[in-house]
């Protein structure tokens, strides 16, 4: 069982500015193909005239733009606000203190405040200081980037190492593929592994998400709790089962899939034209059209537009 | 001396609560007349920053000294800023009223650096 939010909170959590459809390619397990399946269908979609982004949201390591081989270019800092006290204001009321839900701010006795803990940008402390002390710092989260490349546009968001909150690079990087939605047919979000707040901040708005997995113990694993969070989100969930042939428990993954309502699309078998291709830096699609996981591939595309786009 | 030490329970003969930020109670002790004030720690559920609101706690009763088990990073330099002193190590299975006696007797040591990691709270809240 999964308890979902309320249906108002849902509606929050999905609220759209844009009308295209949004589609993501997540599945709780690193490694298991995400960008790879995201790559692929996002280029089949290209090869059928239409215009695709494709959202690389694994802020902590992109890696959509090497599989494409396409240089990150147009990039806009992710800004935060940090606040900064100014000591010749300051009346040492502690209001700051008070008000900060993170308990990031500590005032010695006497003593102005200082911030010690981890800041997450919400300017409450400046709103509430009556003596107008605190001013606006700013702290640099991350870059979004935009490439673009015939059909495909690729945004990527990348946080600087050590940063914690990599959610508002993937919120900032989602508000820039909103605003260039005019110019776009279809939006392809590639989630990070996981199932943590960057994950879910992913999957916000979109109408239906793919769940890469592989037959492994940790495939089956990690799809569980993929699976488990799109529910509680109430997200439509589709499995794409990738290296499929491989020797493991293939009927434990349709037991969890049919718990949670979902169900193995397609399967991808091991495939040595997908390997060179990757190897080399193009998706397969493009360079062996007629390889076996091309046509899986192809067919999920053809799926997609015939749902969404036509 | 005024000194606070983390408690599982509001009187001088409770167990010592390893924790700092997410200790239950704080106990205000004078070393010399083992007059104390009990605290419950309203921070203990914090989702985030647990720590640095406790040594605002502590720091806004003028203690110059913490006993505990162990510190975080953040809660060590708070402690740090406000010039109190921080013991650490000790131990979970002595009460307050023994927690004192061997302070008095300089059992503890005078910690230079927090406890590894991000102390022993849980991490909760949004990310």
């Amino acid at each position: 069982m999964v308890n979902t939010f309320d249906k108002h909170l849902i509606e929050v959590i999905h609220q759209k500015s844009i009308k295209i459809p949004i589609i993501a390619v997540t599945g709780g397990k690193g490694g298991v193909g995400k960008s790879t399946v995201a790559v692929n269908i996002a280029d089949a979609i290209v090869q059928m005239g239409y215009k695709v982004a494709l959202v690389d949201a694994d802020v902590d390591a992109p890696n959509d733009h090497i599989l494409l081989d396409i240089p990150l270019e147009n990039s806009i800092e992710v800004i935060n606000t940090l606040p900064l006290i100014n000591y010749g204001r300051c009346t040492k009321c502690r209001k700051c203190v008070d008000i900060c839900r993170r308990n990031a701010l500590f005032q010695p006795e006497n003593s102005f405040p200082i911030l010690i803990g981890e800041c997450n940008g919400c300017e409450a402390c400046i709103l509430i200081c009556p003596s107008d002390a605190i001013d606006r710092g700013k702290r640099i989260l991350g870059k979004v980037y935009m490439s673009k490349r015939d059909g495909l546009t690729l945004f990527t968001g990348e946080i600087v190492p050590g940063a914690e909150e990599s959610a508002f690079v993937v919120n900032a990087l989602k508000n820039r593929v909103f605003e260039e939605a005019n110019d776009l047919d279809i939006i392809i979000v590639d989630t990070s592994p996981g199932t943590h707040c960057n994950v879910i901040n992913a999957v916000r708005a979109v109408d239906i998400a793919f769940a890469v997995t592989e037959p492994t113990p940790l495939g089956i694993h990690d799809l569980k709790l993929i699976l488990k969070l799109l529910k509680k989100l109430q997200i439509e969930s589709k499995i794409v089962l990738n290296r499929s042939d491989l020797p493991g428990p293939k009927g434990q993954i349709n037991f969890i899939a049919k718990a949670y309502d979902s169900n193995i699309i397609v399967d991808i078998p091991m495939d040595d034209e997908l390997l060179k291709s990757y190897i080399i830096g193009i998706p397969v699609v493009r360079m062996y059209p007629k390889a076996l996981s091309s046509i899986k591939f192809f067919n999920m595309a053809k799926e997609i537009v015939e749902r969404f786009l036509q | 001396m005024k000194i606070c030490i983390t408690s599982t329970g509001s009187g001088i003969d409770a167990r010592v609560d390893e924790r700092f930020g997410r200790a239950s109670y704080f106990l205000i002790v004078d070393t010399d007349t083992l007059e104390f004030e009990a605290i419950k720690n309203p921070a203990q559920a914090a989702a985030q920053g647990a720590g640095i609101s406790a040594a605002q706690v502590v720091s806004d009763k003028g203690v110059e000294a913490v006993l505990t088990g162990s510190i975080g990073p953040n809660a060590f330099n708070a402690l740090r800023s406000a010039k109190i002193k921080v013991y650490q190590g000790v131990s979970g299975a002595d009460t307050i009223r023994d927690a004192i006696e061997k302070f008095k007797k300089g059992e503890y040591k005078e910690a230079s650096f927090p406890s590894g990691g991000r102390g022993r709270g849980f991490r909760g809240g949004m990310w």
